[in-house]
């Protein structure tokens, strides 16, 4: 299925309109992280592999593990380590 | 009545409010009431700051923010009333970037509230600190990762607490 992927703190801007429009083979949020790590590694050459793996994925009201199910909608939010306060 | 009010404020529209959250967090069988403010600090690891932008996913930071009040509230107290306010946007030094209060019936309640709010909020709301640096450079606070299957090889948060 297709993602559209929107990217927060450090991967902002690395895309147009902070946006990434991914194909995903598979139906599990693993399946995502290993589509963006191959995006990565083609597209993104200054963003570490380490920083990738300690990214989550969320919905708007939800971070989903990678076990869980891609959402139907195909909207899902990156989200990199946080550092609120 | 409600008893958790949380916010995110964009900063080029307006600044944090601690006499709001004094004011949300009162009641008249309140005997106590803790408040935590962050500002922005001019100093990162020996390097002089010139400011700090806060990048947040507002859906989800505000989700976030209703279930640490509720875990609060489970934790400390059913009376407890809680404020949760953090800035988005560019923020100067000394500028404000988190306002947390708690008010009960007494202080214990308030305050063990008020420091588990901030430190959930810090280290799992989806929320993004740049610092700015007064040479022209600008970096990204390394954080905590969300991920539960990265935290065992986690590297430890950024000294900028």
């Amino acid at each position: 299925m297709n993602i559209e992927l929107e990217l927060y703190g450090s991967l902002r801007n690395l895309e147009p309109g902070d946006r990434l429009h991914l194909p995903v083979t598979g139906a599990q949020v693993a399946d995502l992280r290993a589509a963006l790590v191959a995006h990565a590694e083609a597209r993104w050459p200054r963003v570490s592999p380490l920083l990738l793996q300690r990214c989550a994925f969320a919905t708007r009201t939800a971070v989903l593990r990678d076990h869980q199910a891609l959402p139907p909608d195909g909207h899902m939010v990156i989200l990199p380590p946080v550092s609120g306060g | 009545m409600d008893l958790h009010y949380c916010d995110i404020a964009e900063r080029a529209e307006r600044c944090l409010d601690p006499a709001a959250a004094l004011e949300f967090v009162s009641d008249p069988g309140f005997g106590g009431v803790a408040m935590f403010i962050g500002r922005v600090r001019d100093l990162n690891q020996g390097r002089k700051v010139d400011g700090i932008r806060y990048d947040i996913y507002p859906p989800l930071a505000l989700a976030r923010f209703q279930e640490i009040a509720e875990q609060a509230q489970h934790d400390c107290g059913p009376q407890l009333k809680l404020y949760i306010a953090h800035a988005h946007g560019r923020l100067a030094i000394g500028e404000l970037a988190v306002v947390i209060a708690a008010g009960s019936p007494h202080r214990d309640e308030a305050f063990r509230a008020c420091r588990q709010v901030i430190e959930a909020v810090k280290y799992s709301a989806p929320i993004w600190k740049q610092e700015h640096y007064v040479d022209g450079d600008s970096e990204w606070s390394e954080g905590r990762s969300l991920c539960e299957d990265a935290q065992a090889s986690a590297v430890s948060a950024s000294a900028h607490d």
